[in-house]
């Protein structure tokens, strides 16, 4: 009975935490950013920024949630004995991790090196060529957390993959 | 094919979700930080495209789920026994839960959401521009309501489909 209850918890919040990570990916750039064109772009500015700061506590809250919730799932539904690299779910499993891993990654990048970069403009000073130069170092940062971003939510869409594999079958690989 | 299906259904169903989610506690959070203007101008636009994200992935979730269960809808049979397990109560429940969720993302995307925005005729006089006004206000507030309840019911679909055995598509 208790075996049973940890597997829905561990479930709904495995999908939440799927939905906010995956969803939340897809409405930041489908519905948020080409709405940002509309206003002016100091503004839209503001609303990038704050939006990502807010974006950020939830994608971190879904990383921190998907091994949790994940390894309970698995433990919860499938037999203790499964071979991480002798059966295939075993090796989807590790493989799903190995991505995670890099998802990890990808989010320390964005929110420990890029963003600041981002955050830069405050401290602008030393004429019009440095300020040029932070400009320039912010539209990079700016192009690059982009496609972070897109390499990340493919990910994520890969790993769902193997999880509904998982979940679904005997897994892919 | 039952894993195709399956992550068809959870990508859909990760895209409706996601995207409610997102819009209550990323954009809605937001919205004061901005000029009043601007934000009725980026809630329009968002909200013209979200209802069509949140429909198709509505969609996706119906349809891998219709061809993963293949018919497993009997709802008479259902109410009949199995409890809210595959085939009984949950079935029922989680078709209740999707067309609700169809019904609320239909009723504020065609019907509240473009009132929340419209704007009194040029020159119209100062009583049918308070009463433009008022009509406005008072679909922000069913906005506000609305979207709380879609996201309540949301979550409860969720652990419908969360339930192992239950209404989702099962174990492999």
């Amino acid at each position: 009975m208790t075996a049973t209850w940890v597997g829905v918890l561990a479930g709904y919040l495995h999908l939440l935490a799927v939905a906010t990570y995956v969803g939340g990916s897809i409405a930041m750039e489908v519905v948020l950013s080409p709405a940002q064109k509309f206003i002016p772009p100091a503004q839209a500015q503001v609303v990038a920024q704050r939006s990502a700061d807010r974006f950020l506590v939830l994608v971190w809250s879904s990383l921190a949630l998907f091994p949790i919730s994940g390894l309970l799932l698995f433990f919860s539904q499938s037999d203790q004995s499964v071979g991480l690299f002798t059966t295939g779910l075993g090796r989807t499993l590790f493989t799903m991790m190995m991505l995670w891993v890099v998802l990890v990654i990808n989010g320390a990048v964005i929110t420990f090196v890029l963003r600041p970069r981002l955050a830069n403009r405050a401290k602008s000073q030393g004429g019009a060529a440095a300020v040029a130069q932070r400009l320039e170092t912010m539209q990079r940062a700016a192009t690059q957390i982009s496609w972070v971003t897109r390499v990340d939510l493919l990910i994520a869409l890969f790993i769902v993959l193997l999880g509904a594999s998982m979940a679904y079958g005997k897994g892919l690989l | 094919m039952r894993v195709a299906l399956g992550y068809l259904a959870t990508v859909g169903w990760s895209v409706y979700l996601g995207g409610a989610i997102a819009m209550e506690l990323v954009w809605r959070p937001v919205q004061p930080d901005l000029p009043p203007a601007q934000t009725g101008v980026v809630c329009q636009r968002m909200g013209q495209r979200y209802r069509w994200v949140a429909l198709g992935g509505l969609g996706l979730l119906a349809a891998s789920w219709g061809a993963a269960t293949g018919g497993r809808l009997e709802l008479a049979a259902g109410v009949g026994g199995g409890g809210a397990t595959a085939g009984g109560w949950g079935d029922v429940l989680l078709v209740l839960c999707w067309a609700a969720l169809v019904g609320l993302v239909l009723l504020m995307g065609l019907l509240v959401h473009p009132i929340s925005h419209r704007r009194g005729p040029a020159g119209a006089s100062d009583a049918v521009l308070a009463a433009s006004r008022r009509g406005r206000l008072r679909a922000i507030r069913i906005m506000n309501v609305l979207l709380r309840a879609e996201l309540a019911l949301a979550l409860l679909t969720t652990l419908l489909l969360a339930v192992p055995g239950g209404p989702g598509l099962g174990r492999g």
